[in-house]
């Protein structure tokens, strides 16, 4: 596994991204974001709406970020 | 958007589930069944007390590849576990290769990263084939006694790294076609200690793992492999109906909690945070763990999937607490992690060992966050810490002994409920395990337990009381190496709900042999009076500085100032644990109740004048002359009326 630090800031936070343009098919918010979520079989890359959680679209993380987006396995270099 | 399978008529149900409704119940209730019948089987004849006696495993059984692995049917101990083991299946199978996997094959992973929990707890996977393809997994995580690593047993806080943790095993084969295969055999021992006991437990993990996928083929040849797969897919559907009507139950709503975990084993500069923001829309709902802690400098840490398991479980046991647990369970949550935290720390300088230190707390600052919404349905925090001790040395003939999770403040109280009292003697919310009998602590290793008893005054006053704070003096006969790793003492982790208020904080202290030979002279065990302290070693918790007894206004004691306490005979430990919240406004308690308490020794006569307004008469030692204690109905009247809280 690679080296990580640990973080200097003593509080993380995840950033959650504006998706201009995006508009909620069912609420018709314009409050969408984009962001990481773990949930059921895994890390998805989410585009959301923060009012009614809707979820516009859900990704899986690939295969070789399975274990989150920051660990990575040497092995799977070889 | 799935139609709920309760609204599926019989015709869309047989369709969808490849069985009829009747069918789909039997088989959701069998696959219950074996893993219960599995487990039992290890819990009966496995050779170690932490797993004979604590129940410190789990088993499941997960469907195959093409279903992506769902977990179908979980066992009733360690929910800690649960829910890492699906991701423990599938990232096991997937990384050792679907098709290198033969008839006979064991798997097995301890890695934190991609199994959860620690690198004790080895997930074992058996495949279970049917006609030439796999078509589901048998699975048990178990404790193993040792990994390796700079602690023997592990239940240390003082490593700073992955390395100094002990042996990872990657997904790797232990049994190929039923043959033990001895490189990976030959690793585990070659790195760990007690392998006299390692080699037993594991062969019974094995015998364990065939008689569930025995019962499994069982069920296949009576209802076929379509009936099979269409019931896993029904009972994680069910399960995610049920949670799905659970959470549409709460009211829409931002809802934020807070926990605080004492500090690490550098030093206690830096207290660590677990913070929750819940938002829930309709059926929908998002919990993100932003403004949480980064990850600590020791070993305290948990992962990426202990967090998801933690928040999951901690919704369910407020909105959803009768359905099964599975996959199903999991699906309706989304949670927001930063990465690099307490609870989804990363390596090689975020090492994971006591995970359930961050986990339980996060429990409950799901369930503080939710307090008010859930009204009635709030349930108040537990003993929060597992408070572990753990302590090793020789035998005069030169062989290891080793003393873990059996003496120290493992075992502690849990919140009261709209139910009932909380109960007194479990392990945190989220262990769920079984406690040791003293006969069995004491004859593995040298020690005695001279106290096992609850603390007066300590359970959370409320219309239910919170569990009694546990006590327990362990007095060890030979020389030894011990760690305490206490972390929840700075702040109640019992805290109150729906008007019910904290129970009391813990404390862990040492006693001389010197201290221990004067009150065995007179009392026989160095008693419970607050003069006592002064002539105590102060291990943890908030303390007064003087006098070394309980105060919660006094100062921290950090555990760690020696990260090994090396002992001669004859020292006696004494732990106290938190005491859990109380549930409703104690002023309104049946004050009848209140008398059976103090009758009881939960609450003492001052106790109950000053917490719950109920004054009792007839006996000023309730110890002696029980049956005389009464209610002075008149003057609880008056005093309850004149109260000014």
């Amino acid at each position: 596994m690679n080296r990580h630090r640990r973080p200097a800031e003593k509080f993380l936070y995840v950033e959650k991204k504006d998706v201009p343009g995006k508009i909620c098919p069912e609420c018709r918010s314009s409050n969408v974001k984009e962001y990481p979520i773990l949930s059921d079989g895994g890390w998805f890359t989410v585009t959301k709406c923060q009012d009614c959680l809707f979820s516009l679209q859900r990704t899986p993380f690939p295969p070789e970020a399975r274990l989150g987006s920051k660990l990575r396995l040497l092995s799977d270099y070889l | 958007m799935r139609k709920p399978v309760k609204d599926l008529s019989a015709k869309e149900f047989d369709q969808l589930y490849n069985c009829d409704r009747f069918s789909a119940l039997v088989l959701g209730n069998r696959y219950r069944y074996i893993v219960k019948h599995m487990c039992t089987g290890l819990l009966t004849r496995a050779f170690s007390i932490i797993l004979r006696d604590w129940y410190d495993f789990a088993g499941t059984i997960s469907g195959p590849p093409e279903l992506n692995y769902p977990m179908v049917a979980v066992s009733d101990s360690l929910i800690l576990f649960i829910g890492t083991m699906p991701y423990a299946v599938s990232n096991t199978v997937e990384e050792y290769g679907v098709s290198n996997i033969e008839p006979g094959d064991v798997l097995l992973c301890n890695d934190p990263y991609r199994k959860g929990t620690h690198v004790m707890d080895t997930c074992f996977i058996r495949p279970v084939f049917y006609q030439g393809k796999i078509v589901a997994f048998i699975n048990l995580t178990a404790h193993l006694l040792d990994m390796g690593g700079i602690v023997p047993g592990g239940f240390g806080a003082e490593k700073v790294n992955i390395f100094e943790n002990g042996l990872v095993i990657p997904p790797s084969v232990l049994y190929k076609k039923n043959k033990p295969y001895p490189p990976t055999w030959k690793l585990l021992f070659d790195n760990t200690r007690y392998g006299e006991v390692l080699l037993p437990d594991i062969k019974t993990i094995y015998e364990s793992l065939r008689l569930g996928e025995q019962l499994l083929l069982e069920s296949i040849e009576k209802y076929g492999l379509d009936a099979i797969h269409g019931a896993m897919r029904y009972s994680c559907d069910v399960a995610e109906d049920a949670a799905v009507e659970g959470i549409s139950k709460l009211p829409d709503g931002v809802y934020v909690g807070e926990e605080l975990v004492d500090a690490d084993g550098i030093d206690d500069t830096e207290e660590y945070r677990l913070r929750v923001k819940i938002t829930k829309k309709k059926s929908r709902i998002e919990v993100d763990l932003s403004g949480t802690s980064r990850q600590a400098r020791t070993c305290i840490n948990a992962g990426w999937l202990d967090a998801e398991d933690a928040v999951v479980m901690a919704l369910k046991f407020l909105v959803d607490p009768l359905a099964p647990v599975n996959s199903g369970s999991f699906r309706p949550v989304d949670l927001v992690l930063p990465e690099g935290t307490v609870v989804s720390a990363l390596p090689p300088e975020g090492p994971i060992y006591l995970y359930w230190e961050m986990t339980n707390p996060l429990l409950l600052a799901v369930w503080k966050a939710l307090s008010n919404a859930v009204g009635a349905d709030a349930v108040g925090g537990d003993v929060g810490s597992l408070t572990i001790h753990s302590a090793n040395g020789l035998w005069p003939d030169g062989r290891l002994w080793l003393n873990q999770s059996v003496v120290g403040g493992e075992h502690g109280p849990w919140g009261a409920n709209k139910v009932a009292d909380g109960d007194n003697y479990s392990t945190i919310v989220l262990a769920n395990s079984y406690d040791t009998s003293t006969e069995a602590a004491e004859a593995d290793s040298p020690v005695v337990l001279l106290r096992k008893e609850y603390v007066t005054d300590s359970g959370g006053p409320g219309i239910h009381r919170g569990g009694s704070a546990v006590r327990r003096d362990s007095l060890w006969l030979l020389p030894g190496e011990h760690r305490c790793v206490p972390l929840h003492f700075k702040t109640p982790s019992g805290f109150g709900v729906f008007g019910g208020r904290d129970g009391t904080q813990g404390a862990v202290w040492l006693f001389e042999p010197k201290v221990w030979r004067k009150y065995k002279e007179k009392y026989g065990l160095i008693p419970v009076t607050t003069d006592v302290y002064n002539e105590s070693i102060p291990i943890a918790g908030v303390l007064n500085s003087k006098t070394k007894e309980l105060d919660s206004k006094g100062e921290y004691f950090w555990p760690w100032r020696q990260k090994v306490w090396h002992i001669d005979a004859e020292y006696i430990f004494r732990y106290q644990t938190n005491g859990g919240g109380g549930w409703g406004d104690p002023f309104q308690k049946d004050p009848e109740i209140v008398r059976q308490q103090v009758r009881d020794e939960y609450v003492s006569i001052e106790g109950a004048r000053r917490d719950y307004g109920v004054v009792i008469i007839g006996t000023n030692d309730p110890h002696k002359e029980p049956e005389k204690i009464e209610v002075d109905w008149e003057e609880t009247q008056k005093l309850r009326r004149n109260s000014s809280r």
